[in-house]
C-alpha cells in the first residue's frame, strides 16, 4: 500500500499556526506513507494537479489530504483522485484547520496535534475499501410545508416548472403572516391585495394539491423517494359540501371563541371562516368553544347549513403522499406578552403587539380598519411603539435582531397618522435598522413627513394611570428620563421559531439552532439547502426575514428542486450499513433501533434469520452498528476496524 | 412445596410437550444437575432442594421443540426477558414455577468445609444445611451460604408461570436494598474502583464460562471477543484485553441482565462479574425506569430509538 499525504497551507489559515513542512517530514517516516508534501492551496487547480501527478509518478493508491473540514472539500478531492484512476473512497481528509489551526495559537502544540491527526487519517485510509454507488429513480413530486408567502412562491414556481406539488398548511387557510398584515413597507401596498391573487393561483393551479388545516405526521425515506404521512385535522365540516356561504358563522350562538387569525383582538364564532379572502374559503369548527362539543347540545350550524356539510363525528384522517424533495417554509412565531411583566405582561388591554395592531388597521379586521383601544373602543390620540420587545435581549435568550420590526413600526406610525390625523406617535428604539432598498428613506418619512417622534432608548416600565398608560423610558441622546402618557402601546414583540419547529426538524432530519431556526447548509453559498439532501428551506423558518427575502428564498428553493429533478436518476451513497450474514445472529435489535426503518428481516435458504439493510433507505447514521452485539452490521467507510485503526494510531504507548 | 406435587405436574405437562427440563442429583451430594425428561419413567429422577441452582431457562433459546421448564422466581425473569426480546415462542414453552425460599452457593459451602469430599447433604426444617465430610458434620444456616442474589430477592414466586408447584410466597426483603451493595461500591473513588477491577479481572483466564452460562447472550459462536472482523479484542492475555472483554459483555447486557447470577456462579476464578451488570441495571432504572424481565409487555430501552429521552437532557432547546 502506498499512501500519499498532501498537507495544505490554506494560505496562512493553517501554515500560520502549524509547521506544515515539519508535519510532512514526520509523515514520511510513517510506515505505508510513500509520499508526503505540503502545498499552498491544495484545493486550487494546480494543487489538485499536484495530487493527480503524484498518484501517477509515485504510484500512490491511497490519498490523505490534510486541510479543511471534509464538509468543505471532501467531494472536491474525491473527484480529483477519481480522475487519476483511484476509487473515490480511497481518500481521507484530516481536518487540521477547523479542528487545529483555527482553535489554537501554540504552534508547537498545534503541529504535534496535526501530525497525530494526519497519522489517524493514514491509518484509516489504509483500511479503506473501494465502494461503488448505485443509481435509483426519483419521484418528481415536491412537498412544500407551509402555505405562507415563501411556501406559496415555492409551490407556484415548482408548479409552473411542471412539477406536481403537495402543499401542506397547518391553519385553515393559506396566506400565513402576510395575509394578516394591513399594508406592506416601503410602498404601502395593501398586503392582501397583492397576496390574494397568489393565494387564488395556488388554489387553482392544476399542479398544486393543497392540504389546508393539515400537519406533517411522519416522513420516511430519502432524497428522491420520500413517503409523507399527512394528518388532515378534523374540521367537523365536510369541505366537499361547504360553499363558504358563511350562514353558519352568522347564526352560531357561541360568540366567544378565540380568534387565532386575528391574534385574539376580538372574539370570533366557534364555527368560522378565518377571513374573507381565505383559501380555501371553508368553515371549520373550533371544538374548544363549540357548544355541541363543550355542552353536548346545540346543533344550530347543522340545522342552518344549506348543503348539510356539518359532521360532528368527523375524525382526523391520515393520508400518504410520495414525493422526491421537500421545501420547508414553516414560518415563524412571536414571543408571548407574558415574558414582559414590566410592560404589564398582557394584563393591560391597551398594550398590544405589532401583529394585533395590524389587524386593527386592516379594513377586513375585526374593527373594519378603525383604530380603537381594545379597552373602551375609543380612538387613541397618543400611540407609543416599543421596538425590540424581546429582540436583542440576552436575558430572554434572544440575542438576535427580529429583522423587520423597525420597518413595520415606521409603517404603522405612518398609517396611524393617516387614520387619525390629530394623533401623535412615539417610537422608542435601540437602533433603526433599515438596510433594504428604499427602507431608510421610508423610516425618515415617518419622522419628517408624519411627525412620529423617535426616542432613542428603551422603555423600562408601563403602568396605568386613569384611562391612560404611562410609558417610562430613557432618552439616551438627551440623557434624560422620558414619560409619555399614551392611549395605546404597541410592542414589537420578538420573532421566534414557529411552535413545533424542533419536532418538525426531527421528522425531517435537518438541524436547527439553539433558537429553533433551521440551519442552512452554508450561510453564504448554500442559503436554501440543508445538510439533508432533498430538503430545502424558504422564508422565516430559517431566521427572521421580511417579505421580499422570503419570496426570493421561495423561488430559490424551487430552483434547487427543479435542478435536482432535472436528472432522472440519482446516485446513492455507498457509505451505508451492511450485514455480514455469516456472523449475524438474527437478534434483530438493529431493526428495532433503526430510526429510518431501513432494516428488514431476511430468511436464508437454511432457514437462518438475518438482518438485511435496504441500501437506499439507510442514512448511514450508525445506530445499528452500535446496537449489534456481535459486530455483524458494519457501516461501510466507517467500520469498527477503520475506527479502531484510528484509535490505535493515536494511542501508541 | 412437595416434590410429589412437582412430579405430578411434570407428568401432566409431559402429555403436551416433547421434553421437560428439571433437576436431578449430580456427581456428588452437593451438586444438582439439569435433566431432560422425555419419558414418563424418568420423572422419578427429579429432585427439588436448595442445591437446584442452575437457571434452566437458559436452554430455551436453543431448543426448537415444545418444552416444559422448571423455574425459580429469579429464573422466570429470563423467560419474561426472552419474550420482550422476541427470542422464544411463548406458545412452545410451558412454565412450571416453583416458589423458592432460597438456594445455596456451592462455592460458599465448599469454603466452609474446606473443599473436603462431600458424603451427604441434608436440609433441616429450621433452615439449616448439614454437610457430612470425612472429618465430620458441619452445620450451617441456609442464609449463611446463600448466594448474594437471594439476600435481596424480590421475586421468590415466579413472575410468570403456567403451573405453580406450591403456594405463592411474597418477598420480605426491602426493595430499597436491591442495589445497596452497588451504592456502597459507588462511594469508592475512581482510583479505588479501578484498582478493585484490575485486581479482579487480572485473574480472568478468558475461558468465557461467564458468557456461555449467560442466558441473555445471543451471539453465541459469533462473539465479538473472538472475532477478527471487527477486531475489538485481541488474543493477548493481558489486563486491558480481559477488561475490554468484560466491558463488552456488560454493555451487551445493558437493560437486559435479569440478574440470575449464572455468570458469577460459572466463573472458575470467583470474579464478581455480575456486579458490573447490576451497576448498569441500577443506572437503567434511574434513566429509563426499567427493570429487565418483569413485565412481558415492556420494551427494553436499548431496543428503541427516540430522539428525546425523558430523563436524558442532551437535546433540549
Amino acid at each position: 500500500m502506498r499512501v500519499g499525504v498532501f498537507i495544505c497551507h490554506c494560505g496562512s489559515n493553517i501554515a500560520g499556526t502549524v509547521d506544515v513542512a515539519r508535519a510532512a517530514a514526520e509523515l514520511r517516516k510513517v510506515p505505508g506513507v510513500a509520499f508526503a508534501t505540503n502545498y499552498m492551496y491544495t484545493c486550487s487547480e494546480p494543487g489538485q494537479d499536484e495530487i493527480k501527478q503524484a498518484i501517477k509518478r509515485e504510484n500512490l493508491d491511497r490519498i490523505v489530504v490534510a486541510a479543511c473540514s471534509p464538509r468543505m472539500h471532501e467531494l472536491t478531492f474525491r473527484r480529483t483522485i477519481e480522475k487519476a484512476g483511484l476509487n473515490r473512497y480511497f481518500l481521507e481528509m484530516a481536518n487540521i484547520r477547523e479542528h487545529i489551526s483555527w482553535v489554537g495559537l501554540d504552534k508547537e502544540a498545534n503541529t504535534i496535534k496535526a501530525i497525530e491527526t494526519i497519522k489517524m487519517a493514514v491509518a484509516k485510509v489504509m483500511q479503506n475499501k473501494p465502494l461503488y454507488s448505485s443509481s435509483f429513480k426519483i419521484n418528481k413530486r415536491v412537498l412544500v410545508i407551509g402555505g405562507g408567502v415563501a411556501g406559496m412562491q415555492a409551490a407556484l414556481d415548482c408548479g409552473d416548472g411542471g412539477l406536481e406539488v403537495v402543499l401542506v398548511e397547518k391553519s385553515p387557510s393559506v396566506g400565513g403572516m402576510m395575509a394578516r398584515l394591513d399594508k406592506t413597507f416601503p410602498t404601502i401596498d395593501c398586503s392582501i391585495c397583492i397576496l390574494g391573487p397568489k393565494m387564488v393561483d395556488v388554489a387553482q393551479h392544476d399542479k398544486i394539491k393543497l392540504y389546508a388545516y393539515s400537519e406533517i405526521e411522519d416522513i420516511k425515506g430519502y432524497v428522491g423517494n420520500y413517503e409523507v404521512k399527512i394528518r388532515k385535522k378534523a374540521t367537523y365540516v365536510d369541505w366537499t359540501k361547504c360553499t363558504g356561504c358563511g350562514l353558519c358563522m352568522e347564526k352560531c350562538p357561541s360568540k366567544n371563541s378565540y380568534d387565532y387569525f386575528n391574534f385574539g383582538v376580538a372574539p370570533t364564532k366557534a364555527i368560522n371562516i378565518p377571513f374573507p379572502q381565505a383559501i380555501p374559503k371553508k368553515a371549520k369548527i373550533d371544538p374548544d368553544f363549540c357548544r355541541q362539543f363543550t355542552k353536548g347540545k346545540c346543533g344550530v350550524c347543522a340545522k342552518i347549513c344549506p348543503t348539510g356539510a356539518i359532521n360532528y363525528e368527523m375524525q382526523d384522517e391520515i393520508v400518504t403522499e410520495e414525493v422526491g424533495a421537500i421545501v420547508v417554509a414553516s414560518g415563524y412565531g412571536l414571543i408571548d406578552m407574558d415574558k414582559f411583566p414590566e410592560y404589564g405582561g398582557g394584563r393591560y388591554p391597551d398594550v398590544i403587539t405589532g401583529i394585533q395592531y395590524e389587524r386593527l388597521l386592516n379594513a377586513s379586521g375585526p374593527t373594519e380598519g378603525h383604530i380603537v383601544r381594545p379597552s373602551d373602543h375609543t380612538e387613541p390620540k397618543t400611540v407609543v411603539f416599543v421596538s425590540c420587545a424581546g429582540s436583542r435581549d440576552k436575558s430572554l435568550g434572544i440575542p438576535y435582531c427580529s429583522n423587520f420590526c423597525c420597518m413595520y413600526i415606521a409603517k404603522q406610525a405612518i398609517l396611524t397618522k393617516d387614520h387619525i390625523p390629530d394623533s401623535q406617535s412615539y417610537v422608542f428604539y435601540m437602533d433603526i435598522r433599515s438596510p433594504g432598498k428604499g427602507y431608510d428613506e421610508f423610516t425618515r418619512r415617518a419622522q419628517e413627513d408624519y411627525g412620529a417622534k423617535y426616542v432613542r432608548g428603551r422603555v423600562s416600565r408601563i403602568y396605568p394611570k386613569g384611562k391612560k398608560l404611562v410609558v417610562v423610558g430613557a432618552d439616551t441622546l438627551l440623557g434624560t428620563q422620558v414619560e409619555v402618557e399614551a392611549d395605546l402601546v404597541v410592542l414589537a414583540t420578538a420573532v421566534t421559531a414557529a411552535p413545533g419547529a424542533a419536532q418538525l426538524a426531527e421528522k425531517l432530519h435537518i438541524s436547527y439552532d439553539t433558537f429553533g431556526f433551521y440551519v442552512e447548509s452554508h450561510p453564504k453559498l448554500r442559503p436554501v439547502e440543508t445538510n439533508t439532501s432533498g430538503v430545502f428551506l424558504a422564508g422565516a423558518a430559517q431566521g427572521p426575514k421580511d417579505i421580499p427575502a422570503s419570496v426570493g428564498q421561495g423561488s430559490a428553493a424551487a430552483a434547487k428542486v427543479l435542478a435536482l429533478f432535472s436528472k432522472d436518476m440519482l446516485e446513492s451513497d455507498p457509505a451505508v450499513a451492511k450485514v455480514n450474514e455469516n456472523t449475524c445472529v438474527g437478534c434483530l435489535k438493529c431493526k428495532l433501533t433503526c430510526p429510518f426503518g431501513a432494516i428488514q428481516e431476511k430468511e436464508l435458504r437454511g432457514g437462518k434469520i438475518v438482518a438485511s439493510v435496504i441500501e437506499t433507505v439507510c442514512a448511514g447514521c450508525g445506530v445499528c452498528t452500535s446496537t449489534c452485539p456481535c459486530g455483524a452490521i458494519q457501516l461501510s467507510h466507517f467500520t469498527d476496524n477503520q475506527l479502531l485503526a484510528e484509535v490505535n494510531a493515536i494511542c501508541q504507548k | 412445596m412437595s416434590l410429589d406435587k412437582l412430579k405430578q405436574i411434570i407428568t401432566d405437562v409431559m402429555k403436551e410437550v416433547d421434553v421437560v427440563i428439571g433437576y436431578k442429583q449430580g456427581f456428588d451430594p452437593l451438586h444438582a444437575t439439569p435433566c431432560f425428561i422425555t419419558k414418563p419413567e424418568q420423572v422419578d429422577q427429579v429432585i427439588w432442594n436448595p442445591l437446584c441452582v442452575q437457571n434452566l431457562a437458559s436452554y430455551l433459546t436453543s431448543l426448537k421443540k415444545k418444552v416444559g421448564v422448571i423455574v425459580k422466581g429469579c429464573d422466570s425473569r429470563t423467560i419474561v426477558q426472552f419474550m420482550q426480546e422476541g427470542l422464544i415462542d411463548r406458545s412452545k414453552v410451558v412454565v412450571i414455577g416453583i416458589p423458592c425460599t432460597g438456594v445455596v452457593s456451592v462455592r460458599k459451602v465448599l469454603e466452609k468445609v474446606k473443599h473436603e469430599p462431600i458424603e451427604e447433604v441434608k436440609f433441616s426444617d429450621d433452615g439449616m444445611v448439614i454437610v457430612k465430610t470425612p472429618s465430620g458434620e458441619t452445620k450451617m444456616a441456609l442464609s449463611e451460604v446463600a448466594p448474594d442474589k437471594c439476600e435481596t430477592c424480590q421475586y421468590p414466586t415466579p413472575v410468570l408461570y403456567d403451573h405453580l408447584a406450591g403456594e405463592p410466597i411474597t418477598s420480605t426483603k426491602d426493595p430499597q436494598s436491591v442495589f445497596k451493595d452497588i451504592e456502597e461500591f459507588d462511594k469508592k473513588s475512581l482510583e479505588e474502583k479501578k484498582a478493585y477491577w484490575e485486581k479482579e479481572f487480572d485473574r480472568c483466564i478468558r475461558c468465557y464460562a461467564c458468557r456461555n452460562a449467560c442466558p441473555m447472550c445471543v451471539c453465541q459462536d459469533s462473539c465479538i471477543a473472538e472475532s477478527r472482523e471487527p477486531h475489538w479484542v485481541s488474543q493477548k492475555s493481558n489486563l486491558t484485553e480481559k477488561m475490554m472483554f468484560h466491558m463488552i459483555h456488560a454493555l451487551h447486557l445493558a437493560g437486559r441482565c435479569v440478574e440470575c447470577g449464572e455468570c458469577e456462579r460459572a466463573c472458575p476464578m470467583g470474579i464478581p462479574v455480575n456486579k458490573l451488570k447490576r451497576k448498569i441495571n441500577s443506572d437503567m432504572k434511574v434513566l429509563f425506569g426499567y427493570e429487565p424481565g418483569v413485565k412481558p409487555e415492556d420494551k427494553p430501552p436499548m431496543f428503541t430509538f427516540s430522539v428525546e429521552e425523558k430523563n436524558i437532557e442532551e437535546h433540549k432547546l
